[in-house]
């Protein structure tokens, strides 16, 4: 028998944490509501009694069982229509009275549950008590204290979780005052048959709150519909209120007189730490100047300093100096075939070193972003910028998915969930990839190094050049029929800021850095060894034989047949464009295919400077041209997998991957042709071209706005 | 009136929430009912930061001023 265990609760009420602590996984937490977006399975730990295996299962916060944004109905849909054999009803201690409202909506489900109270070691913190026995009395299901960060209790609420799903008791839910029962059950009769008999009462709950899903699948005849909507009406005006605020009130009723006797609340200072650094983070002046100091830093450390001094060593010294030398010393005294010593030194220690060795850059980035994601401040950033974003058509929401996407797309575009309105959603997933992700940071680190000399403006830049076009995309597509209309206002639970936990953020930079390594370890090396292949193997004097000359190879066929694409954009040589296609795999490639093409061959044969050749074949605009195209267009295979998933429409996915691309292209043209004609005072087809795109821009830009009806 | 005028450290209490859409029943679901105790921690440019329940939210200016409070 397998039973599946459900956790649902609130959102940042710790589900996430007890699912890791139960199963051994690794999920994302966060200290901020909707850090989980998708359902997750996963087997419980340790549990191999006899026939019986636990699954459980994480899903994502909800407020109540009306969603409001679409992760809130993957956890709807989960909870209604997959009917776990119990659930884990997560509440967060220390914010009793509004988590209990999803768990007297949970109750009414009928599916056998268990409460924990989560966060008991805040909630003893702060010389609270809580009287288990009423409010399993009160509740009427057990209840549980656990810390799912401490990993206390966990043992119990497992067992208990069992045992209820074992015994498949469903459960019961509270009774609201006389008078609101009399209506229900007046409903209940006006429907007579037509509820489904094992949970009656749910569903003449939710027909007076009129949910739509469910009034739909009754599939009630007008007439009845006619009778009951009237019905409803009336008991409206007796109330003086609608429908589901009269629930609402009810169940927040219930709640009040169920804490009264069950909860000893002590006093709590009306000005708590976290009130008083939200006073200082989200003050009216100094916000945006701290929210701008604290991304200058991560960044600038990360990509500039600590991580670039780390990346150096790697690059330089252990790659350059140590393992190429020697390995490809080894491999020629062991007699290994020339093609192998190419394949292996070129190909593999070239391509996959090259990627290798931004790793520590990598891991310091990751590390920053999880100590944001768990102190809290994500939460605060969204509002600070919602002020700001809402300017440019987009939700402060939005930022957080482009936060997220500094370290990966995936689940950025994946974030973009909590999001309430379609439009700003597809516009946010649309726009987030314009955020260098970690595997854009070679891609910079090799430009600035290679072409601008370290010079210290190019990394910054590469981020200045995400926002400007996130902010641009933003005011140019709200002009469009599209996506008119104006973003949801802002509501949004800000959490009490923590220290963050140092076994969070350990584990959250070690599973994100290491699947950087798989990545290289796997995606990239087979990328490089095809790469490495197409570039040694060719047609030469009319055989196919190993080339002595690149140019003859097959890569460079292959290049040579798109390279005049990008010959507008100052890069049309079959290396550069080779480089950006593979890109489109991973982005990493653009690196491991420089790193086969130019990179550490040359280093081990005369010692030169790393990437030597390469800066040769670009100038400063060309070389700009094609770091800004990288970082534009369209993203890597995976986050368009997710771009298609999450948009659910294929019209929608071509629009979001065109306008990344012409975005790109046009901004590389007008970037290229407008510098070389500055500089050079060349003057071409190319220029007249680049002047038109950016007029087009500008008018896009500052063209009336669209009225809505 | 508004909740906008209230000034941060000032505790007032709910008498409706205006309008009938789904930020509207978001915010009933996170506590924002008739009668409830709402108090002000901050003011910023953008919205205020309240304190409802035990919980505290960040809502925009024009959100606020739906929210009637006494
Ligand atoms: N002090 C304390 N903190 C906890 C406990 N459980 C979770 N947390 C913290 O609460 C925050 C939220 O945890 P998550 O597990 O991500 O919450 P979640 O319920 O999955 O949140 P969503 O995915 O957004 O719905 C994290 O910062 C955790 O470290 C606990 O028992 N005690
Ligand atoms: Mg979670």
């Amino acid at each position: 028998m397998n039973i599946r265990i459900a956790l649902a609760g609130n959102p940042n009420s710790g589900k996430t944490t007890l699912f890791n602590a139960l199963t051994g996984s690794n999920q994302y937490t966060g200290n901020w509501p909707g850090v989980t977006v998708e359902k997750k399975e996963g087997k419980l730990k340790g549990y191999g009694k006899g026939e019986t295996t636990v699954t459980v299962v994480d899903l994502p916060g909800i407020y109540s069982l009306s969603p409001y944004t679409l992760e809130e109905v993957v956890s709807r849909k989960y909870l209604l229509e997959e009917k776990p054999e119990a659930i884990v009803n997560i509440v967060d201690g220390t914010n009793l009275e509004r988590n209990l409202y999803l768990t007297t909506q949970l109750k009414e489900t009928g599916i056998p549950m268990v409460t924990a109270v989560n966060m008991m070691d805040l909630v003893r913190k702060n010389k609270e008590e809580l009287n288990l026995a009423q409010m399993e009395k009160d509740l009427g299901c057990p209840v549980v204290e656990i810390s799912a960060l401490k990993e206390e209790g966990i043992d119990r609420l497992i067992e208990t979780a069992v045992s209820v799903a074992k015994k498949a008791e469903p459960s019961h839910r509270l009774v609201f005052d006389e008078k609101l029962e009399s209506v229900i059950s007046a409903i209940e009769k006006k429907l007579g048959g037509l509820l489904p008999q094992n949970n009656p009462d749910w569903y003449a709950i939710k027909v007076f709150e009129r949910d739509e899903k469910v009034v739909e699948q009754l599939c009630l005849t007008a007439s009845l519909k006619q009778e009951i909507d009237a019905y409803i009406s009336s008991v409206e005006k007796e109330y003086d209120d609608d429908s589901e605020s009269i629930i609402t009130s009810a169940r927040y009723h219930q709640i009040e007189t169920m804490i009264h006797d069950c909860y000893v609340k002590r006093n709590r200072q009306s000005d708590s730490i976290s009130d008083r650094i939200d006073r200082v983070v989200t003050n009216r002046i100094l916000a945006l100047p701290i929210f701008a100091l604290v991304m200058f830093l991560v960044y600038y450390v990360s990509v500039t300093t600590v991580g670039s001094i780390l990346t150096d060593f790697v690059n330089d010294t252990l790659f350059g100096e140590w393992i190429l030398p020697s390995a490809s010393a080894a491999l020629e005294s062991i007699g290994c075939a020339e093609w192998l010593n190419g394949l292996v030194v070129e190909g593999i220690i070239g391509g996959v070193g090259a990627v290798l060795g931004f790793v520590p850059q990598i891991f310091v980035l990751y590390l920053f972003l999880a100590v944001l994601e768990d102190c809290g401040y994500m939460a605060r950033i969204a509002f600070i910028m919602d002020r700001i974003f809402r300017r440019f058509g987009l939700s402060g929401k939005s930022f957080i998915p482009m936060l997220i996407g500094t370290g990966c797309g995936v689940p950025a575009i994946m974030a973009s969930r909590t999001i309430e309105q379609d439009r700003d959603r597809r516009m946010t997933i649309m726009t987030t990839t314009f955020i260098p992700c970690s595997a854009k940071l070679p891609i910079i680190a090799l430009i600035a190094g290679a072409l601008f000399d370290g010079a210290a403006w190019v990394a910054p830049s590469a981020y200045f050049t995400g926002i400007v076009a996130i902010v641009t995309s933003g005011i140019i597509l709200k002009k469009t029929r599209l996506f008119a209309g104006d973003p949801s206002p802002f509501v949004m639970e800000l959490p009490d800021y923590h220290i963050p936990s140092v076994k969070n953020v350990f584990h959250s930079v070690w599973e994100r850095g290491s699947s950087f390594v798989k990545k290289a370890g796997t995606i990239i090396l087979l990328s490089t060894i095809i790469v490495w292949f197409m570039q040694a193997f060719g047609f030469e004097n009319g055989v196919f034989t190993m080339v002595e000359d690149m140019n003859n190879s097959i890569l460079a066929m292959a290049g040579n047949c798109i390279a005049w694409i990008f010959t507008p954009l100052g890069w049309g040589d079959w290396k550069a464009a080779a480089a950006a296609v593979t890109g489109l795999v991973a982005k990493e490639n653009v690196v491991g295919t420089f790193g086969v093409l130019y990179g550490f061959g040359e280093v081990a044969e005369d010692g030169m400077e790393l990437w030597g050749t390469l800066s040769s074949e670009f100038t400063a605009f060309s070389g700009f041209s094609f770091l800004v195209f990288n970082l534009l267009c369209a993203p890597c295979f995976a986050a368009m997998g997710a771009i298609a998933r999450e948009m659910n429409s294929a019209m929608w996915f071509w629009i979001a991957i065109g306008y990344q691309t012409l975005l790109a292209y046009a901004c590389s043209l007008c970037i290229y042709q407008v510098g070389t004609w500055i500089t050079t005072g060349v003057f071409t087809l190319g220029t007249v071209i680049a002047g038109i795109a950016i007029i087009g821009f500008i008018y896009l830009l500052i063209r009336p706005e669209r009225k809505v009806a | 009136m508004p909740l906008t005028f209230t000034a941060a450290g000032k505790t007032v209490k709910i008498v409706k929430v205006k309008g009938k859409d789904d930020t509207v029943r978001f915010l009933q679901n996170l506590g924002f009912v008739e009668g409830e105790p709402v108090a002000v921690i901050s003011e910023n440019a953008g919205g205020l930061i309240v304190r409802i329940k035990d919980g505290r939210v960040a809502i925009s200016k024009e959100m606020a001023c739906r929210i009637l409070v006494a």
